[in-house]
């Protein structure tokens, strides 16, 4: 086996029988639909017909993504913690095949557990939405991924996590302590939204904030209808997501190579 | 075997007092010494104030209608609306107005009433009674008792006061008297169901009131206010309504010998109710103090008189303090969220700290009744949190209030509030409470799961993110939201204040909270009571 395929193997061992995994990724499937689940359920058309409703059952990745961060942090910071950061780097010292392989785990997890809460939030708009007045009538079709825009959405919303994921990873590789890579990481992706969904900022200002902030650009591939209202487009605003994420990996790798563990 | 013989070893040292102060001080100590703590938390204040007033500064009231509602302002130099149809005669000196009121009727015009909405039977605060005004001048002082179609009888004066009288609706089977009486500065209000039995209902001092004022009948019929939140955002509906009102017994002492009743409109409003268009497709422009009802244009308000009964009319007026929809204000203290996640995580790491370097075991031998341990933290986190913010939120609001009101919302609706003033109080002394609040319940779930990431991401996630759903979400989920859930106590942020006597419809889109500020906080209060109490039950009960 490749040093990177040992690495891996490593860390999915290492990975799977921490106990807090199995709860975060239960935590973050529950929240996501159960979530998407409550936001379709209290709609009704025809008083709301316009809704985007692909977008509406997956509300819930506002709060999923927050056990995904707790999850990508602990996968670092964890061992900074324990002291096992050390072990690692004897096992495996080559620092960023260590990181590389602690991503490449990570990213795996979070594909399969995302596609599953995406899945099941689709699957409880499918059900619940028709019942709420969205039908074919209202030009509100059934949800399904044979619709381009919902296909984009639902692969859009697993990446997103991924994305979120690998973020959280190099924050904490970069700040090594839990407390303060969490506290950062919620800061990042939830100021931005909660300080623009305000109409009172200067609409320059709004529409910058909105085209730069992780989770406002990046929750843009979950949008179906009215694209051109977006701040920023839908591949472009996950593009957005994929260079904070760049930077703090970027960032993360130097200070793993460069500083003592 | 023998017992008794062997004397068991006692220390000579006294044994250690079993006293709060000194469990409060050594987690006093535990805090203040660690150095990246206090920094984080002195930091945490800074960045607060920072970032309020950076968002003050790009808050720019340009461009939204709201910012310059071009209002006219009242005696305290507040926003005031100051239109409504008057008959009045000049009251010299003291005096006093009485009237009968035995029918008002209120109705919402049928122009403009969207498609899907259901317009109300009438304005439940239209108003009609006795008045007495510095002057017929638009926002000068006054004092007025009135009937309303839904709250009763009430006294109102200087735009912002509103007292109850009498309850019930107005018919001609139970009519209302109304009387005011003036005596120096001081007007006192009365109202009555027989014209004998009289009941003081309110005395309001109006400042400065000159000799001369104006006394009379008033009628006032304000815009009914429809709509809800929904998901396309905000959809604000006013409805323009229309109230008549009859009055009679009319007396009014002090007046000069041989003087007649004027009537005429107050403040230079015009009302369109219906499409407006060239051509003669619908109505012609507007002139100040008319109405247009479907096609045609009429005056915005009138009197008809029959013997000793005076039937007054308005359309689409209001004497009350100008609410603002916009909360730019609200809007900018959403900044202290930053030090908010900074307190939490804070609070929670003052106790998985203790977990992570075992030091826990150490502290509650030397407190083994762990629920003062626990008592003991919280009290600390949430003083030292308390005072920090409070520090910051006394900066930072004042600075950023000027900054709003540079940016173009003007000072008559968003003015600088006192740091003494209830609504001072309210911002700076509920935002400190917040945080605190916030540290103390970061303690709590740190204390109960043991790990900083995951008590840090619990505790923001209740109280950050149901901001951002209820922004998203439906009036009545996003009003449950901000109800339930501790960010209940972001109300206290509310930098508009709301009058209990003027309609409007409270959106979350708007920075609007459905509970009131203290409310708010109380059930953000009770959180972190349940969250504590939680956490010393399971600290009693578990392994440490």
């Amino acid at each position: 086996m490749s040093p990177l395929l040992e690495a891996v193997h490593a860390e999915w061992t290492k990975l799977r029988t921490v106990p807090s995994t199995a709860w975060l990724l239960l935590t973050l499937v529950v929240l996501t639909a159960g979530v998407g689940t409550l936001a379709t359920a209290v709609v009704k058309c025809p008083a709301t017909c316009s809704e985007d409703t692909t977008k509406l059952s997956l509300t819930g990745i506002l709060l999923g993504q927050a056990a995904v961060a707790v999850l990508a942090v602990l996968v670092m910071s964890g061992e900074y913690s324990s002291g096992m950061i050390r072990i690692t780097l004897t096992a495996v010292p080559r620092r960023l095949t260590s990181l590389a392989a602690k991503a490449i785990v990570l990213t795996g997890v979070v594909l399969v557990a995302g596609a599953v809460s995406t899945a099941g939030s689709l699957v409880a708009g499918r059900y619940i939405l028709p019942g709420n007045g969205f039908t074919g009538a209202y030009g509100s079709e059934t949800l399904s991924l044979a619709a381009g825009p919902t296909l984009r959405a639902a692969s859009g919303s697993v990446l997103y996590l991924a994305l979120i994921a690998l973020f959280s990873l190099g924050l904490a590789t970069a700040l090594r302590d839990s407390g303060a890579s969490i506290a950062v990481m919620l800061g990042l992706l939830y100021i931005v939204p909660l300080l623009t969904d305000l109409g009172t900022l200067d609409s320059r200002w709004q529409h910058r904030l909105q085209e730069w902030g992780p989770t406002t650009a990046g929750l843009a591939i979950q949008a179906t209808r009215n694209l051109k209202t977006l701040p920023i487009g839908p591949w472009p605003g996950l593009g957005v997501l994929a260079l904070w994420t760049a930077g703090a990996l970027l960032v993360g790798a130097l200070v793993l190579r460069l500083r003592d563990a | 075997m023998s017992t008794g013989t062997i004397t068991p070893y006692r220390s000579s040292q006294q044994p250690g007092r079993d006293d709060f102060g000194h469990l409060l001080l050594s987690e006093w100590t535990k805090f203040r010494s660690v150095r990246g703590w206090l920094i984080a938390m002195i930091g945490a204040a800074v960045l607060t104030t920072l970032a309020v007033v950076a968002l003050a500064g790009i808050a720019s009231g340009k461009g939204n209608p709201g910012a310059d509602p071009t209002n006219v302002t009242g005696p305290g130099g507040e926003a005031v609306t100051d239109n409504f149809y008057f008959v009045h005669q000049s009251l010299d000196g003291n005096g006093s107005i009485t009237a009968r009121v035995s029918s008002l009727t209120s109705s919402v015009l049928p122009g403009q009433v969207p498609v899907g909405v259901t317009p109300p039977g009438s304005q439940p605060w239209a108003k009609a009674g006795v008045i007495i005004k510095a002057s017929t001048k638009p926002g000068s002082a006054y004092a007025a008792v009135m009937a309303t179609p839904g709250h009763g009888v009430r006294m109102q004066w200087n735009y912002t006061n509103d007292t109850a009288g009498l309850p019930g609706a107005v018919s001609a089977a139970s009519p209302r008297w109304l009387r005011l009486t003036r005596s120096g500065d001081t007007i006192t209000g009365y109202d009555s169901a027989d014209g004998s039995h009289w009941t003081e209902i309110g005395t309001a001092t109006l400042g400065g009131l000159p000799s001369t004022v104006q006394a009379g009948l008033f009628v006032a019929s304000p815009q009914y206010i429809s709509g809800a939140q929904s998901f396309a955002g905000n959809n604000w509906v006013p409805l323009n309504t229309q109230a008549a009102a009859v009055f009679d017994r009319v007396g009014l002492s002090g007046g000069q010998p041989g003087a007649t009743w004027k009537a005429g409109y107050v403040g230079g409003l015009s009302v369109v109710d219906g499409p407006q268009g060239p051509g003669g497709q619908g109505c012609p422009q507007p002139t100040p103090g008319s109405v247009c009802v479907g096609k045609h244009s009429e005056p915005a308000g009138g009197l008809s008189r029959s013997g000793g009964a005076f039937t007054v009319s308005d359309y689409g007026g209001d004497i009350a303090p100008y609410v603002a929809i916009t909360d730019p204000l609200g809007t900018v203290l959403k900044g202290t969220v930053i030090g908010l996640i900074a307190v939490i995580a804070l609070g929670a790491l003052y106790i998985t700290a203790e977990y992570r370097r075992g030091l826990i075991r150490t502290t509650l031998v030397a407190t083994p009744r762990r629920g003062r341990v626990l008592a003991a933290k919280a009290i600390v986190i949430g003083a030292v949190t308390f005072v920090a913010a409070l520090a910051g939120a006394a900066v930072g609001v004042p600075i950023a209030e000027r900054k709003l009101n540079s940016g173009g919302w003007v000072a008559s609706v968003y003015p600088v509030w006192s740091l003494t003033s209830a609504h001072g109080v309210q911002i700076v002394v509920g935002t400190a409470g917040l945080l605190a609040v916030a540290a103390i319940l970061a303690l709590s779930a740190g204390s109960v799961l043991r790990r900083s990431a995951g008590a840090i991401a619990a505790v923001v996630v209740l109280l950050i993110v149901p901001l951002i759903l209820s922004v998203i979400l439906p009036q009545g989920p996003a009003d449950l939201l901000l109800r339930l859930t501790p960010a209940a106590a972001f109300a206290v942020q509310q930098g508009t204040p709301q009058y209990s006597q003027v309609m409007h419809t409270c959106m979350p889109y708007n920075g609007c909270f459905p509970e009131a500020p203290w409310t708010g906080f109380a059930v953000s209060c009770a959180w972190a009571a349940a969250a504590l109490g939680l956490a010393i039950y399971l600290l009693r009960r578990r392994d440490a």
